[in-house]
Protein backbone atom coordinates (compact mmCIF):
# COMPACT_ATOMS: atom_id res chain seq x y z
CA UNK A 1 0.00 0.00 0.00
CA UNK A 2 0.92 3.27 -0.77
CA UNK A 3 1.57 6.17 2.04
CA UNK A 4 -0.51 8.82 0.76
CA UNK A 5 -0.42 11.75 3.42
CA UNK A 6 -3.28 14.65 3.25
CA UNK A 7 -1.61 18.42 2.58
CA UNK A 8 -3.40 21.45 1.36
CA UNK A 9 -2.90 23.01 -1.89
CA UNK A 10 -3.06 26.68 -2.47
CA UNK A 11 -3.67 27.72 -5.68
CA UNK A 12 -3.91 31.32 -7.14
CA UNK A 13 -4.76 32.68 -9.89
CA UNK A 14 -3.34 36.16 -11.03
CA UNK A 15 -1.27 38.66 -12.39
CA UNK A 16 1.92 37.80 -13.47
CA UNK A 17 3.44 40.91 -11.69
CA UNK A 18 2.78 40.10 -8.54
CA UNK A 19 4.61 36.47 -8.81
CA UNK A 20 7.36 37.91 -6.86
CA UNK A 21 5.35 38.87 -4.01
CA UNK A 22 3.91 35.23 -4.08
CA UNK A 23 7.00 33.36 -3.65
CA UNK A 24 8.16 35.72 -1.31
CA UNK A 25 5.02 34.99 0.73
CA UNK A 26 5.19 31.09 -0.13
CA UNK A 27 8.98 31.23 1.26
CA UNK A 28 8.56 33.28 4.04
CA UNK A 29 5.35 31.08 5.52
CA UNK A 30 7.46 28.03 5.50
CA UNK A 31 6.49 25.92 1.88
CA UNK A 32 8.85 23.94 0.72
CA UNK A 33 8.46 24.33 -3.14
CA UNK A 34 6.02 26.20 -5.63
CA UNK A 35 5.33 25.75 -9.02
CA UNK A 36 4.00 28.33 -11.72
CA UNK A 37 2.16 28.01 -14.64
CA UNK A 38 1.68 30.46 -17.44
CA UNK A 39 -2.28 31.10 -17.78
CA UNK A 40 -4.84 32.76 -20.05
CA UNK A 41 -8.08 33.47 -19.33
CA UNK A 42 -11.04 36.43 -18.68
CA UNK A 43 -12.55 37.64 -15.42
CA UNK A 44 -12.75 41.39 -13.13
CA UNK A 45 -9.57 42.37 -14.58
CA UNK A 46 -11.14 41.81 -18.64
CA UNK A 47 -9.16 39.40 -21.12
CA UNK A 48 -5.73 38.35 -19.87
CA UNK A 49 -4.53 36.90 -23.76
CA UNK A 50 -0.98 35.99 -22.36
CA UNK A 51 0.35 37.58 -25.36
CA UNK A 52 1.96 40.55 -23.96
CA UNK A 53 3.34 41.88 -21.28
CA UNK A 54 0.49 44.09 -19.91
CA UNK A 55 -2.04 40.68 -19.74
CA UNK A 56 -0.10 37.96 -19.00
CA UNK A 57 -1.69 35.50 -15.89
CA UNK A 58 -0.16 32.93 -13.98
CA UNK A 59 -1.22 30.10 -11.92
CA UNK A 60 0.80 29.46 -8.71
CA UNK A 61 0.48 26.26 -6.85
CA UNK A 62 1.70 25.56 -3.76
CA UNK A 63 1.55 22.15 -1.58
CA UNK A 64 1.79 23.04 2.46
CA UNK A 65 0.97 20.97 5.97
CA UNK A 66 -2.05 22.22 7.26
CA UNK A 67 -0.30 23.75 9.79
CA UNK A 68 1.37 26.78 7.46
CA UNK A 69 -1.89 27.23 5.69
CA UNK A 70 -3.39 29.95 8.18
CA UNK A 71 -0.25 32.27 7.42
CA UNK A 72 -0.08 32.14 3.66
CA UNK A 73 -3.83 32.75 3.79
CA UNK A 74 -3.38 35.80 6.18
CA UNK A 75 -0.84 37.03 3.87
CA UNK A 76 -3.03 36.63 0.32
CA UNK A 77 -5.86 38.45 2.42
CA UNK A 78 -3.30 41.60 2.99
CA UNK A 79 -2.94 41.47 -0.40
CA UNK A 80 -6.56 41.30 -1.52
CA UNK A 81 -7.70 44.13 0.78
CA UNK A 82 -5.60 46.44 -1.53
CA UNK A 83 -7.40 45.38 -4.40
CA UNK A 84 -5.10 42.98 -6.05
CA UNK A 85 -7.91 41.20 -8.01
CA UNK A 86 -6.65 37.35 -6.97
CA UNK A 87 -8.47 34.13 -7.29
CA UNK A 88 -7.12 31.84 -4.52
CA UNK A 89 -8.91 28.62 -3.80
CA UNK A 90 -7.41 25.60 -1.35
CA UNK A 91 -7.50 22.03 -1.97
CA UNK A 92 -7.27 18.82 -0.24
CA UNK A 93 -4.68 16.80 -1.75
CA UNK A 94 -2.80 13.45 -0.36
CA UNK A 95 0.84 13.33 -1.30
CA UNK A 96 3.30 10.63 -2.08
CA UNK A 97 6.92 10.76 -0.65
CA UNK A 98 5.28 13.42 2.42
CA UNK A 99 8.87 14.13 3.70
CA UNK A 100 9.75 16.84 1.30
CA UNK A 101 6.69 19.02 2.08
CA UNK A 102 7.98 19.74 5.41
CA UNK A 103 11.28 21.46 4.78
CA UNK A 104 11.35 24.81 4.15
CA UNK A 105 12.59 26.57 1.56
CA UNK A 106 16.29 27.53 2.26
CA UNK B 1 0.08 62.83 -52.00
CA UNK B 2 -3.67 61.84 -50.96
CA UNK B 3 -4.17 60.63 -47.27
CA UNK B 4 -4.92 57.69 -48.88
CA UNK B 5 -1.34 56.93 -50.48
CA UNK B 6 -0.02 57.76 -46.71
CA UNK B 7 -1.70 54.52 -45.55
CA UNK B 8 -0.76 52.14 -48.37
CA UNK B 9 2.41 51.18 -46.19
CA UNK B 10 2.77 47.74 -45.81
CA UNK B 11 3.14 48.27 -42.10
CA UNK B 12 -0.25 49.82 -41.63
CA UNK B 13 -1.69 47.40 -43.84
CA UNK B 14 -0.53 44.34 -41.68
CA UNK B 15 -2.10 46.39 -38.55
CA UNK B 16 -5.45 46.47 -40.69
CA UNK B 17 -4.95 42.55 -41.15
CA UNK B 18 -3.98 41.65 -37.48
CA UNK B 19 -7.59 43.59 -37.08
CA UNK B 20 -9.46 41.95 -40.25
CA UNK B 21 -7.95 38.47 -38.75
CA UNK B 22 -9.59 38.57 -35.42
CA UNK B 23 -12.59 40.27 -36.60
CA UNK B 24 -13.26 37.64 -38.93
CA UNK B 25 -12.74 35.02 -36.39
CA UNK B 26 -9.89 33.28 -38.40
CA UNK B 27 -8.06 30.71 -36.39
CA UNK B 28 -4.68 31.96 -37.35
CA UNK B 29 -3.00 31.79 -33.62
CA UNK B 30 0.83 33.19 -32.99
CA UNK B 31 3.11 32.21 -30.80
CA UNK B 32 2.49 33.31 -26.97
CA UNK B 33 6.44 35.24 -27.07
CA UNK B 34 6.14 36.78 -30.57
CA UNK B 35 4.93 40.09 -29.34
CA UNK B 36 7.84 39.75 -27.07
CA UNK B 37 10.29 38.74 -29.62
CA UNK B 38 9.43 40.90 -32.14
CA UNK B 39 9.48 44.36 -29.75
CA UNK B 40 13.52 43.05 -28.41
CA UNK B 41 14.12 43.24 -32.16
CA UNK B 42 12.77 46.55 -33.17
CA UNK B 43 14.22 48.30 -29.81
CA UNK B 44 17.39 46.71 -30.23
CA UNK B 45 17.54 47.69 -34.09
CA UNK B 46 15.94 51.13 -33.45
CA UNK B 47 18.58 51.96 -30.68
CA UNK B 48 21.63 51.16 -32.76
CA UNK B 49 20.64 52.94 -35.67
CA UNK B 50 19.62 56.30 -33.72
CA UNK B 51 22.71 55.75 -31.06
CA UNK B 52 24.78 55.68 -34.25
CA UNK B 53 23.40 59.02 -35.60
CA UNK B 54 23.38 60.37 -32.32
CA UNK B 55 26.94 59.66 -31.87
CA UNK B 56 28.02 62.42 -34.29
CA UNK B 57 25.01 64.58 -33.29
CA UNK B 58 25.89 68.01 -31.27
CA UNK B 59 25.46 66.96 -27.49
CA UNK B 60 23.36 70.54 -26.40
CA UNK B 61 20.85 69.44 -28.75
CA UNK B 62 21.00 66.04 -27.23
CA UNK B 63 20.59 67.11 -23.62
CA UNK B 64 17.50 69.62 -24.63
CA UNK B 65 15.44 66.60 -26.08
CA UNK B 66 16.05 64.98 -22.99
CA UNK B 67 14.79 68.13 -20.42
CA UNK B 68 11.86 68.60 -22.88
CA UNK B 69 10.89 64.85 -22.88
CA UNK B 70 11.12 65.02 -19.60
CA UNK B 71 8.80 67.77 -19.27
CA UNK B 72 6.55 66.21 -21.41
CA UNK B 73 6.97 63.05 -19.63
CA UNK B 74 5.45 65.10 -16.38
CA UNK B 75 2.91 67.48 -17.74
CA UNK B 76 1.45 64.97 -20.11
CA UNK B 77 -0.03 62.51 -17.01
CA UNK B 78 -1.41 65.42 -15.01
CA UNK B 79 -3.13 67.20 -18.06
CA UNK B 80 -4.78 63.42 -19.03
CA UNK B 81 -5.61 62.99 -15.17
CA UNK B 82 -7.11 66.33 -15.41
CA UNK B 83 -9.09 65.70 -18.56
CA UNK B 84 -10.40 62.26 -17.07
CA UNK B 85 -11.40 63.99 -13.69
CA UNK B 86 -13.73 66.31 -15.75
CA UNK B 87 -15.52 63.36 -17.07
CA UNK B 88 -16.63 61.96 -14.09
CA UNK B 89 -16.40 58.92 -15.52
CA UNK B 90 -13.43 57.17 -13.53
CA UNK B 91 -12.73 57.19 -10.15
CA UNK B 92 -9.39 58.47 -9.35
CA UNK B 93 -7.31 55.76 -8.89
CA UNK B 94 -8.89 54.87 -12.56
CA UNK B 95 -7.46 58.20 -13.70
CA UNK B 96 -4.59 58.01 -12.17
CA UNK B 97 -3.84 54.47 -13.75
CA UNK B 98 -4.77 55.77 -17.14
CA UNK B 99 -3.07 59.21 -17.40
CA UNK B 100 0.54 57.35 -16.56
CA UNK B 101 -0.15 55.70 -19.77
CA UNK B 102 -1.05 58.69 -21.69
CA UNK B 103 2.13 60.04 -20.40
CA UNK B 104 4.59 57.26 -21.41
CA UNK B 105 4.87 56.89 -24.96
CA UNK B 106 4.13 53.60 -27.62
CA UNK B 107 7.67 52.71 -29.45
CA UNK B 108 5.15 50.38 -32.12
CA UNK B 109 3.25 53.92 -32.87
CA UNK B 110 6.83 55.72 -33.02
CA UNK B 111 8.20 53.24 -35.48
CA UNK B 112 5.17 53.25 -37.21
CA UNK B 113 5.34 56.92 -37.80
CA UNK B 114 9.58 56.04 -39.02
CA UNK B 115 7.82 53.68 -41.65
CA UNK B 116 5.30 56.39 -42.77
CA UNK B 117 7.97 59.21 -42.80
CA UNK B 118 10.83 56.84 -44.96
CA UNK B 119 7.80 55.60 -47.11
CA UNK B 120 6.78 59.87 -48.05
CA UNK B 121 10.66 60.29 -48.30
CA UNK B 122 11.13 62.73 -45.15
CA UNK B 123 14.01 62.98 -43.46
CA UNK B 124 14.03 63.37 -39.52
CA UNK B 125 16.24 64.11 -36.82
CA UNK B 126 17.72 61.49 -34.07
CA UNK B 127 17.02 63.24 -31.24
CA UNK B 128 13.48 62.07 -30.57
CA UNK B 129 14.73 58.70 -30.16
CA UNK B 130 16.22 59.74 -27.44
CA UNK B 131 13.29 61.23 -26.17
CA UNK B 132 11.09 58.11 -26.50
CA UNK B 133 13.71 56.13 -24.37
CA UNK B 134 13.24 59.03 -22.19
CA UNK B 135 9.45 59.40 -21.64
CA UNK B 136 9.13 55.78 -20.80
CA UNK B 137 9.31 56.49 -17.00
CA UNK B 138 8.59 59.79 -16.23
CA UNK B 139 4.91 59.49 -16.43
CA UNK B 140 5.21 56.49 -14.55
CA UNK B 141 6.33 58.49 -11.43
CA UNK B 142 3.28 60.82 -12.10
CA UNK B 143 0.68 57.86 -11.74
CA UNK B 144 2.51 56.65 -8.58
CA UNK B 145 2.02 59.91 -7.42
CA UNK B 146 -1.33 60.60 -8.71
CA UNK B 147 -2.54 57.29 -7.16
CA UNK B 148 -0.59 58.18 -4.20
CA UNK B 149 -2.47 61.27 -3.44
CA UNK B 150 -5.51 60.28 -4.05
CA UNK B 151 -5.25 57.25 -1.59
CA UNK B 152 -4.76 59.60 0.62
CA UNK B 153 -7.57 62.12 -0.12
CA UNK B 154 -10.01 58.87 -0.76
CA UNK B 155 -8.82 58.01 3.06
CA UNK B 156 -9.85 61.63 4.30
CA UNK B 157 -13.44 61.60 2.53
CA UNK B 158 -13.92 57.61 4.04
CA UNK B 159 -12.97 59.78 7.96
CA UNK B 160 -10.13 57.83 8.78
CA UNK B 161 -6.55 55.92 9.15
CA UNK B 162 -7.79 53.02 7.95
CA UNK B 163 -6.31 53.23 4.16
CA UNK B 164 -2.92 53.73 5.65
CA UNK B 165 -2.00 50.02 4.77
CA UNK B 166 -3.62 51.02 1.22
CA UNK B 167 -1.37 50.76 -1.54
CA UNK B 168 2.46 51.01 -1.97
CA UNK B 169 4.39 51.07 1.72
CA UNK B 170 7.49 53.72 2.20
CA UNK B 171 9.62 50.55 1.42
CA UNK B 172 8.09 49.92 -2.09
CA UNK B 173 8.54 52.84 -3.16
CA UNK B 174 12.16 52.33 -3.88
CA UNK B 175 11.32 49.15 -5.79
CA UNK B 176 8.42 51.16 -7.94
CA UNK B 177 10.82 53.58 -8.68
CA UNK B 178 13.87 51.33 -9.52
CA UNK B 179 11.19 49.18 -11.93
CA UNK B 180 10.03 52.51 -13.79
CA UNK B 181 13.56 53.10 -14.22
CA UNK B 182 14.90 49.75 -14.97
CA UNK B 183 12.44 48.95 -17.47
CA UNK B 184 13.16 46.11 -19.96
CA UNK B 185 12.75 48.53 -23.04
CA UNK B 186 14.38 51.36 -21.39
CA UNK B 187 17.17 49.47 -20.46
CA UNK B 188 17.58 47.44 -24.44
CA UNK B 189 16.72 50.82 -25.79
CA UNK B 190 19.29 53.40 -24.42
CA UNK B 191 21.88 50.31 -23.72
CA UNK B 192 21.71 49.90 -27.82
CA UNK B 193 21.93 53.77 -28.55
CA UNK B 194 24.76 53.68 -26.29
CA UNK B 195 26.44 50.59 -28.10
CA UNK B 196 25.32 52.44 -31.43
CA UNK B 197 27.42 55.38 -30.53
CA UNK B 198 30.52 54.27 -29.54
CA UNK B 199 31.10 51.37 -31.88
CA UNK B 200 33.34 52.16 -34.62
CA UNK B 201 31.61 52.60 -37.31
CA UNK B 202 33.12 50.31 -39.58
CA UNK B 203 31.83 47.45 -37.66
CA UNK B 204 28.44 49.17 -37.83
CA UNK B 205 28.29 48.59 -41.00
CA UNK B 206 28.65 45.07 -40.69
CA UNK B 207 25.54 45.10 -38.32
CA UNK B 208 22.94 47.14 -41.31
CA UNK B 209 21.79 44.16 -42.75
CA UNK B 210 20.53 43.20 -39.29
CA UNK B 211 19.44 46.88 -38.13
CA UNK B 212 18.57 48.43 -41.51
CA UNK B 213 17.14 46.07 -44.15
CA UNK B 214 15.16 43.48 -42.56
CA UNK B 215 13.70 46.40 -40.25
CA UNK B 216 10.44 46.95 -41.80
CA UNK B 217 9.64 43.55 -42.46
CA UNK B 218 9.76 42.74 -38.54
CA UNK B 219 7.46 45.74 -37.98
CA UNK B 220 5.32 44.31 -40.67
CA UNK B 221 5.34 41.47 -38.69
CA UNK B 222 5.11 43.59 -35.05
CA UNK B 223 1.85 45.51 -36.04
CA UNK B 224 0.19 42.28 -37.31
CA UNK B 225 -0.13 41.23 -34.29
CA UNK B 226 -1.08 44.01 -32.82
CA UNK B 227 -3.39 44.60 -34.93
CA UNK B 228 -4.55 41.46 -33.48
CA UNK B 229 -4.29 42.56 -30.04
CA UNK B 230 -6.17 45.99 -30.26
CA UNK B 231 -9.01 44.40 -32.59
CA UNK B 232 -9.02 41.96 -29.16
CA UNK B 233 -9.84 44.80 -27.09
CA UNK B 234 -12.92 45.91 -29.07
CA UNK B 235 -15.16 44.27 -27.17
CA UNK B 236 -14.52 45.89 -24.39
CA UNK B 237 -15.52 48.72 -25.86
CA UNK B 238 -19.31 48.82 -23.85
CA UNK B 239 -17.60 48.41 -20.69
CA UNK B 240 -15.23 51.21 -21.03
CA UNK B 241 -18.13 53.30 -22.02
CA UNK B 242 -18.67 56.31 -24.83
CA UNK B 243 -16.95 59.30 -23.05
CA UNK B 244 -13.60 57.04 -22.38
CA UNK B 245 -13.67 56.16 -25.58
CA UNK B 246 -14.09 59.68 -26.65
CA UNK B 247 -10.73 60.43 -24.45
CA UNK B 248 -9.14 57.81 -25.71
CA UNK B 249 -9.25 59.82 -29.26
CA UNK B 250 -9.06 63.58 -27.73
CA UNK B 251 -5.77 62.69 -25.41
CA UNK B 252 -3.33 62.29 -28.57
CA UNK B 253 -4.99 64.81 -30.33
CA UNK B 254 -3.82 67.31 -27.34
CA UNK B 255 -0.51 65.41 -26.82
CA UNK B 256 0.00 65.73 -30.43
CA UNK B 257 -0.64 69.40 -30.85
CA UNK B 258 1.59 69.59 -27.39
CA UNK B 259 4.48 67.66 -29.26
CA UNK B 260 4.50 69.65 -32.42
CA UNK B 261 4.76 72.81 -30.46
CA UNK B 262 7.83 71.46 -28.36
CA UNK B 263 9.48 69.82 -31.37
CA UNK B 264 9.28 72.68 -33.84
CA UNK B 265 9.61 76.36 -31.18
CA UNK B 266 11.35 74.45 -28.24
CA UNK B 267 14.00 71.93 -30.43
CA UNK B 268 13.56 73.58 -33.40
CA UNK B 269 13.42 70.41 -36.08
CA UNK B 270 12.68 69.92 -38.78
CA UNK B 271 9.36 68.61 -40.06
CA UNK B 272 10.00 64.95 -40.00
CA UNK B 273 11.18 65.26 -36.38
CA UNK B 274 8.47 67.54 -35.44
CA UNK B 275 6.10 64.64 -36.70
CA UNK B 276 7.96 62.54 -34.53
CA UNK B 277 7.75 64.19 -31.43
CA UNK B 278 4.16 64.98 -32.30
CA UNK B 279 3.39 61.34 -32.07
CA UNK B 280 5.50 61.10 -28.85
CA UNK B 281 2.94 63.31 -27.16
CA UNK B 282 -0.04 61.99 -28.63
CA UNK B 283 1.00 58.00 -28.25
CA UNK B 284 0.02 55.75 -24.89
CA UNK B 285 1.83 53.12 -23.63
CA UNK B 286 0.86 49.34 -23.94
CA UNK B 287 3.73 47.58 -22.76
CA UNK B 288 5.72 49.32 -20.31
CA UNK B 289 2.92 50.90 -18.14
CA UNK B 290 0.34 48.59 -17.75
CA UNK B 291 2.41 46.44 -15.56
CA UNK B 292 3.79 48.83 -13.59
CA UNK B 293 0.75 50.44 -12.76
CA UNK B 294 -0.79 46.60 -12.18
CA UNK B 295 2.07 46.53 -9.39
CA UNK B 296 1.70 50.19 -8.25
CA UNK B 297 -2.19 50.65 -8.48
CA UNK B 298 -4.37 47.75 -8.45
CA UNK B 299 -7.50 49.65 -7.47
CA UNK B 300 -7.51 50.54 -11.04
CA UNK B 301 -9.11 48.33 -13.72
CA UNK B 302 -6.96 46.67 -16.71
CA UNK B 303 -9.42 46.72 -18.94
CA UNK B 304 -9.82 50.43 -18.89
CA UNK B 305 -6.59 51.45 -18.95
CA UNK B 306 -5.34 48.88 -21.69
CA UNK B 307 -8.81 49.10 -23.71
CA UNK B 308 -8.03 52.89 -23.95
CA UNK B 309 -4.51 52.67 -24.97
CA UNK B 310 -4.35 49.64 -26.77
CA UNK B 311 -7.90 49.30 -28.20
CA UNK B 312 -8.30 53.07 -29.21
CA UNK B 313 -5.86 55.27 -28.82
CA UNK B 314 -3.29 53.19 -30.54
CA UNK B 315 -4.98 52.09 -34.02
CA UNK B 316 -6.29 56.07 -33.90
CA UNK B 317 -2.82 57.16 -33.92
CA UNK B 318 -1.61 54.55 -36.55
CA UNK B 319 -4.49 55.25 -38.94
CA UNK B 320 -5.07 58.95 -38.90
CA UNK B 321 -3.25 60.28 -35.82
CA UNK B 322 -0.13 59.86 -37.52
CA UNK B 323 -0.89 61.82 -41.39
CA UNK B 324 -2.40 64.19 -39.35
CA UNK B 325 0.45 64.93 -36.98
CA UNK B 326 2.54 65.37 -40.19
CA UNK B 327 0.44 67.32 -42.03
CA UNK B 328 -0.32 69.54 -39.02
CA UNK B 329 3.79 70.31 -38.45
CA UNK B 330 3.62 70.92 -42.50
CA UNK B 331 1.30 73.75 -41.57
CA UNK B 332 3.32 74.73 -38.41
CA UNK B 333 6.85 75.08 -39.75
CA UNK B 334 5.29 76.27 -43.59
Amino acid sequence: MHRLVPEKLVTIISTDVLEERLVAIARNRGASGYTILRARGAGSSGEQSGMLDADANIKFHVILPTDRLAGVLDDLERLMSKRYPLTVFVSDVAVLGSDKFDKPMG
Amino acid sequence: MSALNNLLIPAVLFFALGVITRLIKSDLRLPPDLAKMLSIYLLMAIGLHGGYELGRADLGAAFNAVAWAIALGFTLPLMGYGLLMLTRRVDRMNAAAIAAHYGSVSAGTFLTAIAYLDNAGIAYEAYPLIMLAVMESPAIVVGLLLASWSRQRLAVQDGGVASIDNGPANGQWRSLLHEAMTNGSVVLLIGSMAIGAISAPASMEKLFPFIDEIFMGVLCLFLFEMGMEAARRLREFRRVGAVLVAFGLVMPLVGGVIGIAVGHWALGLGIGGTTLVAVLGASASYIAVPPAMRLAVPEANPSFYLTLALGITFPFNVVIGIPLYHHLAVLVIN
